[in-house]
């Protein structure tokens, strides 16, 4: 296929990239941000580009087919410190000394130009249950609310742990690949509206650190500090101006997120900024996730899981209800293996 | 006559699109000590968007997706065609055009909310509702400034709001309006402290799941929903098309390229709070700011 | 009537561009989505349902306020236009009824309808 102009002109944009965080990613991958020739994006749905960052569990490689067939086409994907995925067979390998700026734009040139072909998808196609041409309209559903309607059942209803309304609950694992979840974190989240009424740890998060402050920043809708923050210069008096400035303390509530050792997600902000002075360590004590998350709204309780410091979330998760993990994943896992063996 | 206004504000409304991206990226850089972007990045993000493979979700909704994008571009359009470029030009020269734009903000809540629901996916439902929430609120604050505006000229016509700036304008004359009403621009263009529909908590939120052609269409309809709210901030509250020398579409222009400045800047560098206490903050304090606005406007108007 | 051309030209306007950006031949990678490119993003995870539902908007209670507030607008308006030439005595009503709902507020804020509950 000839390349058109359009083409032409969107081989120069800067190469949007979705990040997937394996264990023992790479430093280098959590300041990518910073790269001018790349844009690292906050939903598969906008990349070209699927970076595999570090190794890969065996247990979140499901995931990753998921993530992988939700790109948009033209698209490839580059494993970066990564071992090789024998389910992606045409993904590159690009070793800790490459520049990743020049593996990534090469592969997207030779993408777009066709000279190399669009990444096929991993997983069947085929929906997630059959529902062509079943029941008595022919759209898979069954009665009022049962079935499964193109594919998948209907929400039923639940009580509310706030105020008892019995409006619909909504369950589904969430992560590990949302750009503010700690790496490898995957959370089974019952949801009514947008308060979390359960939570089960699916995956615990890996033995790293991530950019909590950059992270922070970007949920409370400052992404240009959250840059700044992954700067090389150690203590930038700019920055904790702006922070200042921008009403970062204030837009957190208080008492937002309280562990035993007293401290809030707003103290913890304090002590990432450079505001408070650094404490030892924070002290989980036998709180679990459910006392955390439980009861808030997304965006709390998102600026409470970003807010922790990576050992004290594996503390608390540990503490946590792990669930019964063959309920919720292992029928979809079989079905995945199934799928990429074929 | 008519058709060259149309085309001349079609032009404006390309290079205003055109200019919001650059001073964006130009803004984000300055902040994160990158340095600027190169000035054709816009274009050429755009043509790769438009390469882009279109995805469909499951079992969506197809037509309020299409309507969405549409409708969200209209409401920008109609605000636009209402701002005055001189004392009788206007290409919708309604003498109650304060409300017919009350109307337009009013149905931006619906177009975001319909984007968010029409994917039939979590993330994007919850911005969609979350937004609403928001929305409503801050669109009754700018309706009591917007009216306190309107009290010194004796009319709801726009084009009368700017014949009565013609000593002071409304910054100067009620200093509390042009502060509120950037809130609602914030809130209209999906950005900074009120994004509370596309933003990084939920990996874009409304737009979580669009790819291809669409997010270049929402991105768009975005930034025109920007320009035309900058020109009615700047028709209401920095005297509109008047000015001294330049001729008056030339004033517009750059009054309204001086807002868009302002809004994305403050878009940057202001926090954005859980929605909850947004809310609160809205009504117990920015609402009664907005009341005290209105009777502020009046005693001077007497 | 002009109005309502201009109107019905802006309309036209924005449907031929949503319809040129979704025109093919723009891209070569245009098909349609295959059952794994449409399942929701979650990052990698998976829902068990369809995503709409019952949503409990926690802010209903608020809306009802938010009803009285909008319908006040009615009246703001032709108000706006007279109340140089009435003075006095019209910022006085306006005064009485923004006082009347600052009551709402406040028993709303009392019930904690701002809540998110």
């Amino acid at each position: 296929m000839g390349m058109t102009w359009i083409t032409r002109l969107a081989a120069g944009a800067r190469v949007p990239v979705f990040i997937a965080m394996g264990d023992g990613a790479p430093a280098a991958a959590l300041t990518l941000s910073r790269h001018p020739g790349l844009s690292v994006v906050d939903t598969p749905r906008a990349a070209s580009i699927l970076l595999v960052a570090g190794q890969m569990p065996d247990a979140l490689i499901p995931y990753l087919h998921r993530l992988h067939d939700q790109l948009p086409h033209p698209r490839a994907t580059l494993l970066w410190q990564s071992p090789p995925i024998p389910s992606l067979p045409d993904a590159i390998a690009v070793d800790a000394d490459d520049d990743i700026g020049r593996a990534v734009a090469d592969v997207f040139a030779a993408v777009l130009e066709g000279k190399r072909a669009s990444a096929p998808d991993i997983l069947p196609d085929a929906p997630p249950s059959e529902w062509r041409g079943v029941g008595p309209h022919g759209q898979g559903g069954k009665g009022m609310m049962g079935g499964t309607p193109y594919g998948r059942p209907m929400a039923m209803t639940d009580d509310d742990i706030r105020d008892r309304l019995a409006l619909d609950s909504y369950t589904a694992a969430f992560g590990p690949f949302l750009p503010f979840f700690p790496p490898g974190l995957v959370l089974t989240l019952t949801l009514q509206g947008d308060v979390i009424q359960k939570v089960v740890v699916t995956h615990p998060p890996f033995d790293h650190d991530g950019s909590p402050l950059a992270t922070l920043l970007n949920l409370l809708g400052l992404p240009a500090l959250a840059t700044r923050s992954l700067g090389d210069r150690a203590d930038d008096p700019v920055l904790r101006r702006l922070i200042q400035l921008s009403g970062a303390r204030f837009a957190i509530p208080s008492g937002l997120g309280r562990l035993p050792d007293g401290s809030d997600v707003r103290t913890r902000f304090d002590r990432m900024t450079g505001a408070a002075p650094d404490a030892a360590s924070q002290d989980a004590g036998d709180t679990t996730l459910e006392h955390l998350l439980v009861g808030l709204e997304w965006h709390a309780a998102m600026l409470v899981l970003c807010s922790l410091d990576p050992a004290t979330l594996r503390d608390i998760c540990k503490n946590s209800d792990t669930g019964d993990q063959d309920e919720t994943q292992g029928e979809s896992e079989s079905e995945m293996h199934a799928g990429h063996m074929s | 006559m008519t058709l060259l206004t149309v085309l001349g504000m079609l032009v404006f409304l390309c290079t205003s699109v055109w200019l919001a991206v650059a001073l964006d990226t130009a803004c984000r850089g300055w902040i994160s000590g990158q340095g600027a972007d190169r000035a054709d990045g816009p274009l050429r993000t755009a043509a790769l968007w438009l390469t882009q493979q279109r995805l469909t979700t499951e079992a969506p909704d197809r037509m309020n997706a299409l309507l969405s994008i549409a409708g969200y571009m209209a409401l920008a359009l109609t605000g636009l065609a209402l701002v005055p470029l001189g004392p009788d030009t206007a290409l919708i020269a309604l003498p109650t055009s304060v409300v017919l734009w009350g109307a337009c903000e009013a149905l931006v809540v619906v177009v975001v909310f319909l984007h968010g629901w029409s994917p039939n996916a979590p993330l994007a439902m919850i911005g969609a509702y979350r937004y609403v929430a928001i929305g409503l609120p801050i669109m009754l604050l700018s309706m009591f400034v917007l009216i306190a505006a309107a009290l010194p000229a004796q009319s709801l016509d726009l084009r009368d709001i700017v014949t009565s700036q013609a000593d002071v304008w409304n910054l100067i004359r009620q200093p509390l309006g042009l502060p509120l009403f950037l809130l609602l621009g914030l809130s209209l263009t999906l950005r900074g402290p009120f994004d509370y529909a596309d933003s990084a908590d939920l990996a874009g939120g409304t737009s979580v799941e669009a790819s291809g052609p669409d997010r270049l269409g929402w991105q768009i309809a975005r930034l025109a929903m920007l320009t035309e709210f900058s020109a009615m901030a700047a028709t209401v509250f920095l005297g509109g098309y008047l000015g001294p020398v330049l001729p008056g579409p030339l004033w517009i222009a750059l009054k309204t390229l001086l807002v868009m400045t302002l809004v994305i800047g403050l878009s940057h560098l202001a926090a954005r709070m859980p929605v909850s206490r947004m809310m609160s903050l809205i009504w117990m304090i920015l609402l009664p700011l907005s009341f005290a606005d209105l009777i502020w406007a009046g005693l001077v108007a007497l | 009537m002009e109005t309502i051309l201009t109107l019905a030209g802006i309309f036209a306007l924005t449907l031929v561009f949503v319809v040129g950006l979704r025109a093919a031949g723009w891209s070569d990678f245009a098909g349609p989505s295959t059952a794994p490119q449409q399942r929701p993003v979650l990052g990698g995870g998976d829902p068990q349902t369809h995503a709409w539902q019952r949503f409990h908007a926690r802010y209903y209670t608020m809306t009802l306020l938010f009803v009285a507030f909008e319908m006040e607008m009615m009246f703001m308006y032709p108000w706006a236009v007279i109340y140089v030439a009435e003075g006095g005595k019209a910022l006085a009503e306006m005064g009485m009824f923004l006082a009347i709902l600052s009551v709402g507020i406040l028993y709303g804020w009392r019930e904690g309808i701002f809540k998110w509950e």
